[in-house]
Parts: structure tokens; sequence; C-alpha cells
């Protein structure tokens, strides 16, 4: 009889997972359930159709329903998981009509990811809090454009707030965003690189109001203004990015074991404490591969990893995932914003001692018209000298620097060896001196 | 020839709902998948295609197509007898991604029951018609 191999959820780690089994497996029968009407969409593209810069929101869906029937994948949409009978092996599911039906698996996957969040702030429970989570938010969003909001205030200084921030003055609205920390883009910046960005933002136009907490809801049954930091904020639009919580009630509810983040906990072959099921992506916790401590690491491309590693293991192959660095970039009006490793502040928190090393650099030879400012900053553990940690911001070739330095930190170089790199140039592309193999000559300067 | 959203669909060719095509070349017939499929399946990576002599049956496998990704059945549009198989496909999978209806044809095969069959397949009218509903 062919394995049956149910995944609960159907986007970048449930997708992945689902297509991967069936690689491993060309004969299981295998089977996606959500609740959403579109499945297999990037998420992380919704602000930049807000902004203008792709046409629609039925454009970020990456996998169409032919994908599914070409891979013979069985897609259930607009289709609710009720409980996971691990004993029975069977999913419980209700549709958008009421019909229920027990959904039997050999293996199964969660994938149940994450939910946007607004925290516990008086009048929460009032209407016109806006998330940017799903299709429907977005469209929600274009729609109080449409309606001819003015201005927006926007709660949260994390990527998608940014991001959601600057699509919004492009599209002509004044905005404003409200930060609990001190500091925008506190889980990718240390303070001193995420000011380079501040500054930009406001430049711009964007008010950046940090250290203020949103402390109180206004209006009567619709929002109408928020009180942050003591400062009452009246605008047309609100909008919640604040952060997303891990679905993870359902897989609880089952007896699934969550580690110390909360988060479902998982082995290397992504198998929970539970047999014959696995969990991927936005639900589950990760390990830092630099501090080997478990993490929250809630990215599209942890998820797709995890995912590919989850299913080849539900159809019996055999994968590990090795932990994560925690690479991401964005790009925000002309400037690119990325990171990988741990920022000062995060290995401080984590009892690291460290040494940096940062630069201020150009895209290409200085004497080259149009070469753009570039900064590099990198994090290095002082005892051991390894590189742990970069944070770049420039006016280009931003992430492939990352992904270099990533490499560097997966493959534990020290940062003399990094100094060392043997990289490209040409005028109208480098420098003559790479700016990380500058940033790493800083840094063991300061370790003589 | 027409573009539907992108996706090409030449004229003078039959079609299923397999994402196959087919070119009657006289008592021949020539077969591959259509510029949605090999879209849907993005850089296509191995093609397992059966040998000289193999005998195929419409609306069943005949081989796979594998992407870095996705895996494939390839579904026969017509029943008959394997004459000739593409081997720039097998060695260049890319040829698929690349020219889907000319250099990335897959079977040359000798139909069984060609009148017949091709009853089960749309024509270039309702091949354009349902590749726009494909898109909705």
């Amino acid at each position: 009889m062919p394995r049956r191999i149910v995944v609960i959820g159907a986007h970048a780690a449930g997708v992945d997972a689902a297509s991967a089994a069936r690689k491993t497996d060309r004969t299981a029968e295998i089977t996606l359930i959500t609740e959403e009407k579109n499945a297999g969409y990037s998420r992380c593209g919704l602000p930049f159709v807000i902004e203008g810069k792709i046409p629609s929101f039925k454009d970020l869906i990456v996998f169409t329903p032919d994908y599914f029937r070409m891979m013979r994948l069985n897609l259930k949409t607009e289709t609710k998981v009720t409980k996971i009978d691990t004993g029975k092996k069977v999913v419980e599911t209700v549709d958008k009509t009421g019909k229920t039906e027990e959904v039997p698996y050999d293996s199964l996957i969660i994938t149940t990811g994450a939910n946007a969040f607004t925290p516990p702030i008086k009048g929460r429970e009032k209407q016109g809090i806006l998330p940017l989570r799903t299709i429907e938010d977005g469209e929600r969003i274009e729609q109080a454009i449409r309606n001819g909001a003015k201005s927006a205030v926007v709660m949260g200084a994390g990527l998608i707030g940014l991001e959601t921030a600057v699509a919004l003055q492009e599209r002509g609205l004044q905005v404003t965003v409200v930060e609990m920390l001190p500091q925008v883009l506190p889980a990718m910046l240390d303070p001193d690189m995420a000011k380079i960005v501040e500054e930009m933002l406001q430049h711009k136009g964007i008010r950046i109001l940090t250290g203020k907490p949103v402390e109180e809801f206004l209006g009567k049954d619709k929002v109408t203004g928020i009180v942050a930091g003591g400062e009452q904020i009246s605008a047309d639009m609100f909008v919640s990015a604040f952060g997303v919580r891990a679905n993870t009630q359902l897989a609880v509810d089952a007896g699934v074991a969550l580690g110390e983040t909360k988060l479902i906990k998982t082995n290397q072959r992504m198998e929970t404490n539970i047999e014959d099921v696995y969990a991927a992506g936005d639900c589950v916790e990760s390990v830092n591969m630099i501090t080997q401590r478990p993490v929250v690491q809630q990215l599209g491309t942890v998820a797709v990893r995890q995912g590919k590693v989850a299913g080849i293991n539900a159809a019996k192959g055999y994968a590990t995932f090795p932990g994560v660095i925690g690479s991401a970039v964005t790009k925000l009006y002309d400037t690119q914003i990325g990171a990988t490793g741990l920022t000062e502040t995060a290995a401080k928190r984590a009892g690291i001692e460290t040494v940096v090393g940062a630069i201020s650099s150009k895209t290409k030879a200085d004497y080259y018209p149009s070469a753009l400012p570039i900064r590099v900053k990198l994090v290095i553990e002082k005892e051991t000298q390894r590189v742990i940690g970069a944070q770049i911001i420039g006016g280009e070739d931003v992430t492939q620097r990352i992904n270099a330095i990533s490499i560097a930190i997966q493959k534990q170089m020290t940062v003399r060896e990094l100094s060392k790199a043997d990289t490209a140039y040409a005028p109208p592309l480098n420098e003559t001196w790479e700016p990380f193999v500058l940033a790493a000559e800083i840094a063991l300067m300061k370790l003589r | 020839m027409v573009k539907v959203d992108g996706y090409e669909v030449p004229e003078g060719l039959y079609y299923s709902k397999d994402y196959g095509w087919v070119k009657i070349e006289g008592d021949r017939v020539r077969i591959g998948i259509t510029d949605y499929a090999q879209k849907q399946l993005r850089e296509i990576v191995y093609a397992e295609l059966p040998s000289v002599g193999t005998i195929i049956k419409q609306n069943e496998p005949y081989g796979t197509l594998e992407s870095v990704k996705a895996v494939s059945d390839l579904i026969a549009p017509i029943s008959g007898t394997v004459e000739e198989v593409n081997e720039e496909v097998q060695s260049k999978p890319e040829t698929l991604n690349e020219d889907p209806y000319e250099k990335g044809w897959l079977l040359v095969v000798r139909p069984s029951n060609l009148q017949g069959e091709l009853a089960n397949l749309m024509d270039f009218n309702q091949a354009v018609e349902w590749h726009k509903s494909l898109i909705k």
C-alpha cells in the first residue's frame, strides 16, 4: 500500500515538504491541508505589492493548482484541521461547508506557521488594526488606501514593519513608525547600524519613534489613534507589525512537545517527540549554529530548508537540518540592509565577549562614477577569533556579501582567515580591497 | 501561435489536459509537453523516457520529468508504439524549458487508434480557452 503523507499547512514549509516527499517517494499519497483560500504564495512579497513594485497579489502565488496536480499532491484548501489523533494516526478536518472528514496518515508533517500578533494593549479589540500576513490582509490595506487613507501608523520596526512603512509612504501616505525598543530592526542590527537606517528613513519623510511602546488604541469602535510613550498619534490607518506568534495549539493538543522557546521542538531530521510526526517552518524552533542554543528564527529561507528535510524523512528518506545562523536582507528605498549571525547585542546576551571591525567603503572603485556607499560591520568572538556576525548597509551588492560571510561563519572561519580571502575586483564592480576584508583587518588590529 | 498570459499555445497541435501536445506527421505523431507545463516545473534536470518499441497508452504514464524541486509523470496523450526518442532532451533536459514545442519534443509514436483518440484531445481553440481557465 502506498505511504500516506499528510501535510498541515501549504505555504513555504508545507509545499517544500510535500515536493521533497514526492521526489523521495513517487508512489506516496500526499495530501496538503490549509485553512487559507490560496496556497503556496510568498508572504514576503506582500509589502512590495502594496508599494506597487509587483502588479497584483495574484503574482505572489508561486505554486499554482496545476503545480500540485502535476506533482500529484492532493490539496485541500479552506479546510481546517481540528484534531490530530496520533494513536489512530488520523487528522480530523472540517471544510468550509461544515463537512468533517478523517484523513489517515502514515507520516504527518506539521507546518502550521505563525499568525500576526497584537500584544494585549488596551483597546486592541477595536476594529481597524491591520496586520500584513496573508493576501487577504494585503487586500484590506490596499482597500484602505483606495478609500482615501492619508496617514498611517505602523506599529513595529522589524522587517515587515519597515517594508510596509516604505510601501505606504511611496503610495503617498504620511507614515509614522512606532517601536517599543530603542532602535529599528532590533533583531538584525546593533544600535550604531540601526541609526543609519533610521536617519535614512527620516530623511525620506517617515517619522520614526523608537523606545515608545503602544499603550492604548483610541476610538469608539474603530481605532482612530494610539497612545505611544505618552504621545497621542491620530491616523487613518493602523498597521500591526508587532511580530508573529507560532501556531502550536493543534500540535500541543496532540501531545507534541515544545522546546524552551515555546515553539515545536524537533531533532535534526525535523522529527517531533511523537513517532512519524514531523514539523517545519515558523512553528518550530531552530538551533543557532553559533551558540548551539534554541532560537526562534521565523524566516522563509529557514522554512523551506526545514520543510525539505521534513518531507524527505517523512517519505522514509534521510536528511538533516544543521541549524540556523540567521541571515536576512531587505531593501528600503535604495538602501540594502543585511545581517548574518549574531549582533554585538545578541552576542553579549549569549555571554560571548566580542571585538568589532567596521568600515565605510564604496561599492565600486572610489574614482568610478556611480560608486555607492557601503558599510560593513563584523562581530568577532574574542576568545576564538571566529567570525560570528556581520551587518552590512549599502547602495548595492549587500546580499551576496552577507551570503559569503554566512558561509564563513558556518565553516567557523577565524577573522584572520577572512582577512586573507581571495576576493574579486574590477573598477565598475568593487573596490580593490573588498570591504569585508578591510573590516576583518580592523578587527585583527583590535585583537593584537 | 498565441500567448495566454505568457504561456505559448501554438496552432496546429492537439492538446491533452495532462499538459501534453500531439503533432500529426503523416501516419505518425510527435508528442511533447506544453509551455505551461515546463514553466510550472521550472528548470528540468532529468527526463526519463521509454525506449524505442515501447507501447504507450493514452492517459497513462510513460515517463517522468524532474526539476530541482518538482517531479511529474508524463501522461501519454495518445496510444501507440514509440518509434523515436529525443536523445537531445535526455542529454540536455533544459531543451524542454527553452523550446518545448520544437527542439524539446519527446517521442515520435506510431499511433494505434489516432482517429478514435483525437476526440479525447483539445484542438487549438479549445486549448486556448483551457489555458485561459488555468490562469484564472
